[in-house]
């Protein structure tokens, strides 16, 4: 079943070729519906290549080409319990986006059929990036989803705001790519001392070849790459700018998917294939992450504009996932590809909802939404209220079990880590996370409770209840958040024998 | 007479036609700094050539190329300083300089600037 | 049976009522649901009573990559009478809502919170795993949050219900932690197996300490100890109903839960239970003295409860352990009592402060008697059930006190005692406050509707048949933790002397100006403790107002700091640019100039290189 990912990663980019090559008359009106049909079949063959390689030991679906042997540059893609989760996050968030768009996008900014092509092609860059086993191939990918995602927020994003979106997405393109020269860098580097870009070699080498500081240097450039992408505090900055101006499609696809790259890059290269270099760089990575959580809640608490505080909300949440690949053991582990799934979907979750707000009121400013949502659209602000509540980490919804795996695994760190470090850095997290227990009350306080002013009365548009096909599109992501709250035993039956077999391996 | 006496000359040739190619203001007397630079050359292949005594006289076959080749050069060089003359009415090669890259670009990238530094909503 | 049911019928019963959405008949179906929780309960917890050993019940398990997490629950005698106390008291309050709340808007999504409240309630006192316990945990925090905010056009309402829900989710940090040390030590996440392993000493003191400590950061938030007793009061603007089973019998006991079912483990650490006690008898008094200020009733009944629960924390810092569990029993029994009561004065007349109150005794006499045993179950009078319990956790307190002459126990008594009597005074201050003399200027506008009335008697029947329990202790105190009995006679006269003193001085301060509220005998004392001796400002100083002004700092840095270094790094790409391009001036020699002298100099470099 070779052909499965090759025909996986390819659907969503034949979408885009297709509706780049559709005749201009009816282009736009039919442009969302392909890319449902498109994303749905993706989804298909993702829910296919997960039925066959669920659960099964190491690495499955495996394909491989010469690409270019010059450069020993192959074509090599697989799948395990890493990454499967992963691409099934985003063929779901993507068919759940193009679905979102079937009611149109807004006020006609650049054409309908160019978006949906251009989330396609991010589509493919992100399905890519997450089967790519050959270092090059992955970088290739990485590379494929920026300037997508620089036209999407640059054209199709605040319509209030032109210069601000355009620069928003020039700050987040500029530090992406000066990110992925580094780690392209860290990439040749490795290929120079170790021979190979193959990661399942490499990574069972575990870094044999190099001497530490090579390694070291290699994990250096590497990391600085996908911290940028993480987003690792300080590098964090293009995040909330990024996010605020985006369409809503374009939040959930960065928040939710384009993330997560970033993360699985340090999970899938950083750890196995220059460990000592990790371990070097662990602690500073741990600190870092503890900041980032913290400094991320307090800056939510400050924010005024739902979509820039949820932002902030993904920088806390990612910090929680560096803080999990920062301890090197396998509960860390599987608590950050758990909380990375967890915030893919719950994020996901509000950030369709703040774009639903904007849409109905212009602006996502919590001062112009005004209050007593639960009066004015009592659907809405439910959803609002049980998506902030799973948000800030509570057991029995998706977002406790990664966050507290990954305190669970700062508590006992790998051998050879300074514990008094990552014991501090537990706390710290456990502080943010009441923190963010604090702001994502005090926003629902702000916007579902108290009584709606007559001026928020008197502006009440026609829809301003969730429609069915909003609740059809939030839904899978409630009902997820539930069942993987309620059985957290899904995912991490898959990923944990990935996760010794990446770090069992190296060793 | 010895090898020398001829590369001395052609040294000395191309010296003086750097410097007219480099430090003279007007168009025309920059084109005889090359002629004067190519003459020397041609001594040089002419006088190595007979140092030598190549059976097949490449020395003597690339200088007569070179002739000619200097010959269309400046043609062509002199119908270019003509045109110049005629619309700019001077052939002052330190005044002509549409192609820099200063002025016109400067303010381009100032504009540029001030509308990417505008406060972008006040979220903050 | 397995007691999933127990747990899965309610969570059931919540998606039945969200589905069914805002109709007349929801809240029946929600008593309905409550009925089957309660018939459940019953068969699993009735064979379980009294029993020694336990039955375990794996439902599953998932790995972590370190040890894997059992879903598991057992049945024990403890988690028998939690179970039956919990599924009681929620069918009791199910039942009343559907009176108190009739002719209201959101019944649907009230219905459906308490159920799940519930079957997380269910969750705790059955489950056999840390995090399978935590999860119940948090959900009844998410509920309380819920349900205190129901009335959410009120300002006290969203304020109390964000207070609930942070001050127990910082407590619940601690737990967490708390629950990695215990599970670091024992290598396993079981609760039995964690009592297990401290039974038979493999837990260092060190290691039980801390632990225990960090258990008891959450233990503290949930039931409303000194730090965290701020919220509890605050959380009164939630419906009535809810105050009785959650904030009264339930939830706040689940501390009290804990620490009973942690008891082998507390024992290894003396340092948690000195900790414990401290916590336990400066709270008693603290929360009494408050109550007596109070002008709100719930409000009094609030504090009550903090300081009842500070009992049964003190009884198990000792080791009396029956004690403390029956206490927790007849507290759950007379406290909803007292609350469904106040709900019912609530209902008729339309406030909850007790000034415009006065003489209800003759318009709500039902009300009146039902709480008159309620209150005197709270004082501890006999044949209520508090007279008992109280008996018995002073007993043992004092049985501690003489048999081990520990500084510990001397303070629980003394506080225990000065408690006693504080208690006494503001119960009778409430009573005659409310039932007494003329009315002040409260309408009674209905009097209540069969919903709400039998679940009170019911209650009022348990709170004086309750004492029973006193004869089989066994159902307490099933492995026979503590020694001694729980009945001490000379004790209870005494403290019944001692209560009826305090009646009386009541009395007569209230009857010397009729009307008049005792508790302005204490002057300026009273505002004082009308203010709660302002931990509150004490808490928005040192926390929530440097919280606040880190946010903004926060803020401030990213616009300043490091968004500035992100626009030097485009602005000096720029500056580099227009210092290069000096070097694009047009004019032709220049550029020669520089090729010839560049290659010079690289003919020199290669010449010299070779």
């Amino acid at each position: 079943m070779g052909w499965l990912l090759p025909v996986l990663v390819a659907t969503p980019a034949a979408g885009a070729l297709l509706l780049a090559l559709w005749p201009r008359a009816d282009a736009d009106r039919v442009g969302p519906l392909v890319g449902v049909v498109v994303s749905a079949a993706a989804a298909l063959v993702s829910v296919v290549a997960a039925v066959v390689a669920w659960g099964r030991e190491g690495m499955r679906l495996e394909s491989e080409a010469a690409w270019i042997p010059s450069l020993d540059v192959w074509w090599r893609a697989g799948v395990d319990g890493i990454s499967l989760p992963l691409v099934l996050l985003t063929t779901l968030l993507t068919l759940l986006c193009m679905v979102a768009l079937l009611r149109g996008e807004g006020p006609g900014l650049g054409s309908e059929r160019s978006l949906v092509a251009l989330l396609l092609l991010l589509e493919t860059g992100v399905i890519g990036t997450f089967v790519a086993l050959d270092l090059v191939l992955f970088f290739v990918f990485f590379e494929i989803v920026l300037v997508p995602m620089w036209f999407v927020i640059a054209i199709w994003g605040d319509p209030k705001d032109p210069a601000g979106r355009r620069r928003a997405a020039t700050t987040f393109l500029l530090l992406t790519v000066i990110g992925s020269a580094l780690m392209l860098v860290g990439f040749l580097l490795v290929h120079t001392y170790a021979g190979s870009f193959d990661m399942l070699e490499l990574a069972a080498n575990g870094g044999l070849g190099m001497s530490t500081q090579v390694q070291l240097l290699a994990a250096v450039a590497i990391g600085l790459g996908f911290a940028v992408k993480a987003p690792m505090w300080p590098l964090h900055i293009w995040l909330p700018d990024a996010h605020a101006k985006a369409p809503t499609v374009g939040s959930v696809l960065l928040a939710g998917v384009l993330l997560k790259m970033g993360t699985y890059g340090f999970v899938r290269i950083w750890v196995p294939i220059v460990p000592e270099g990790a371990r070097a760089l662990a602690p500073y990575l741990a600190c870092l992450a503890a900041v980032g959580i913290v400094y991320g809640s307090l800056a939510c608490l400050a924010q005024t504009d739902l979509k820039r505080l949820v932002a902030y909300s993904s920088v806390g949440h990612m910090g929680f996932v560096l803080l999990g690949i920062a301890t090197l053991t396998p509960v860390g582990l599987n608590g950050a590809l758990v909380a990375n799934i967890a915030h893919g979907l719950i994020t996901g979750l509000l950030f369709f909802l703040a774009g639903a707000l904007k849409d109905r009121h212009g602006s996502a400013e919590l001062a112009t939404i005004g209050r007593g949502l639960y009066a004015r659209s009592p659907r809405l602000a439910a959803i609002l209220a049980v998506a902030a509540i799973a948000s800030l980490g509570l057991p029995g919804l998706a977002g406790f079990w990664g966050e507290m795996l990954t305190l669970l695994g700062a508590f006992d760190p790998a051998a050879g880590l300074p514990r008094g470090v990552f014991l501090a850095c537990m706390v710290a997290g456990g502080v943010g996370a009441v923190v963010t227990a604090a702001y994502f009350v005090h926003v629902v306080r702000r916007v579902c409770q108290g009584e709606p002013s007559e001026l928020d009365l008197a502006e009440e548009r026609p829809q301003a209840e969730a429609s069915t096909r909003e609740l059809a599109t939030w839904s899978p992501l409630v009902g997820l958040t539930v069942l993987l709250g309620l059985a957290p035993g899904l995912l991490l039956a898959v990923t944990d024998p990935a996760v010794q077999v990446l770090l069992g391996a190296g060793s | 007479m010895s090898l020398l006496y001829p590369l001395v000359v052609a040294a000395l040739l191309f010296a003086i036609g750097v410097y007219g190619v480099l430090a003279r203001r007007n168009a025309v007397l920059v084109l005889m700094g090359v002629e004067l630079m190519l003459n020397a050359v041609n001594l040089n292949l002419v006088a190595f050539d007979a140092y030598l005594r190549d059976v097949v006289h490449s020395g003597q076959v690339l200088t007569l190329f070179v002739i000619a080749i200097a010959a269309a050069e400046i043609g062509l060089g002199l119908a270019i300083v003509l045109m110049v003359f005629r619309s700019h009415r001077h052939i002052d090669v330190d005044r002509m300089r549409e192609l820099s890259d200063t002025d016109a670009a400067d303010a381009a990238m100032a504009r540029d600037a001030r509308v990417g530094a505008a406060p972008g909503g006040g979220e903050r | 049976m397995s007691p999933a049911w127990v747990v899965a019928l309610p969570a059931l019963g919540a998606v039945v009522v969200l589905a069914m959405g805002s109709r007349a008949t929801v809240g029946w179906v929600g008593a309905g649901f409550g009925l089957l929780a309660w018939l459940s309960g019953l068969v699993v917890a009735v064979p379980a009573l009294g029993d020694t050993g336990s039955q375990r019940y794996l439902l599953g398990s998932f790995p972590t990559g370190a040890m894997s997490i059992e879903v598991a629950l057992a049945v024990d005698g403890l988690a028998a009478v939690m179970v039956l106390l919990a599924t009681t008291v929620a069918l009791l309050v199910l039942l009343y809502s559907v009176g108190y709340l009739s002719g209201e808007r959101r019944r649907a999504s009230y219905t459906a919170l308490v159920l799940v409240f519930t079957s997380a309630m269910s969750l705790v006192v059955l489950a056999d795993d840390f995090f399978v316990l935590l999860v119940g945990w948090e959900v009844m925090g998410a509920c309380s949050y819920f349900l205190i905010g129901h009335y959410w056009e009120r300002v006290e309402a969203r304020a109390g219900a964000v207070k609930a829900f942070l001050l127990t989710r910082l407590g619940d940090i601690g737990l967490l932690f708390g629950i990695f040390v215990l599970g670091a030590a024992v290598g396993s996440f079981s609760i039995s197996g964690a009592n297990e392993a401290a039974a038979a000493g493999q837990l260092s003191t060190s290691q039980a300490t801390a632990a225990m400590l960090l258990v008891l950061c959450g233990v503290v938030g949930k039931s409303a100890q000194f730090p965290l007793h701020t919220w509890l009061p605050d959380a009164m603007p939630g419906p009535t109903p809810i105050s009785a089973l959650i904030h009264a019998a339930t939830m706040v006991a689940a501390g009290v839960y804990l620490v009973a079912r942690l008891d082998d483990v507390m024992a290894a650490s003396p340092a948690a239970r000195t900790v414990l006690a401290v916590i336990a008898a400066v709270t008693m008094l603290l929360a009494a003295l408050f109550a007596v200020a109070q002008d709100d009733l719930k409000r009094v009944l609030a504090w009550s409860t903090v300081s009842q629960l500070a009992y049964m924390f003190a009884a198990l810092a000792v080791g009396a352990y029956a004690a403390g569990v029956f206490h927790l029993l007849s507290h759950g029994a007379f406290k909803a009592l007292l609350f469904l009561g106040a709900g019912a004065i609530v209902h008729a007349v339309g406030g909850t402060s007790m000034g415009p109150m006065g003489g209800l005794r003759r318009r709500l006499p039902l009300t009146f008697v039902t709480m008159t045993i309620g209150f005197a179950a709270l004082v501890g009078l006999v044949p209520a059930v508090g007279f008992f319990s109280k008996d018995a956790v002073l007993g043992g307190v004092m049985d501690a006190a003489l048999h081990d002459g520990s500084w510990q126990a001397w303070m629980l008594l003394t506080s225990g005692l000065l408690t006693v009597v504080v208690t006494a005074a503001y119960s009778t201050r409430a009573w005659l406050l409310v039932f007494f003399g003329r009315s002040r200027g409260a309408e009674v506008l209905e009097t209540e509707p069969w919903t709400m009335r039998a679940p009170v008697v019911v209650l009022a029947g348990l709170s004086l048949v309750g004492g029973a329990l006193v004869l089989t202790p066994e159902v307490v105190d099933p492995l026979g933790r503590s020694e001694g009995s729980l009945v001490h006679p000379t004790l209870a006269a005494a403290s019944t002397l001692l209560v009826l003193l305090t009646v009386l001085v009541t009395y007569s301060e209230w009857w010397r100006v009729e009307g008049v509220d005792p508790a302005a005998r204490f002057g300026p004392v009273r505002r004082r403790l009308f203010a709660e001796l302002g931990v509150d400002r004490l808490y928005q100083i040192t926390v929530t107002g440097p919280t606040w002004s880190l946010a903004h700092l926060v803020v401030a840095t990213d616009r300043d700091i490091v968004e500035p270094y992100v626009r030097g790094a485009s602005a000096s790409a720029q500056g580099l640019g227009l210092a290069l391009r000096q070097l694009q001036r047009g004019n032709v020699q220049v550029y020669v100039t520089a090729v010839v002298v560049g290659a010079l100099a690289l003919g020199l470099t290669a010449g010299w290189l070779s």
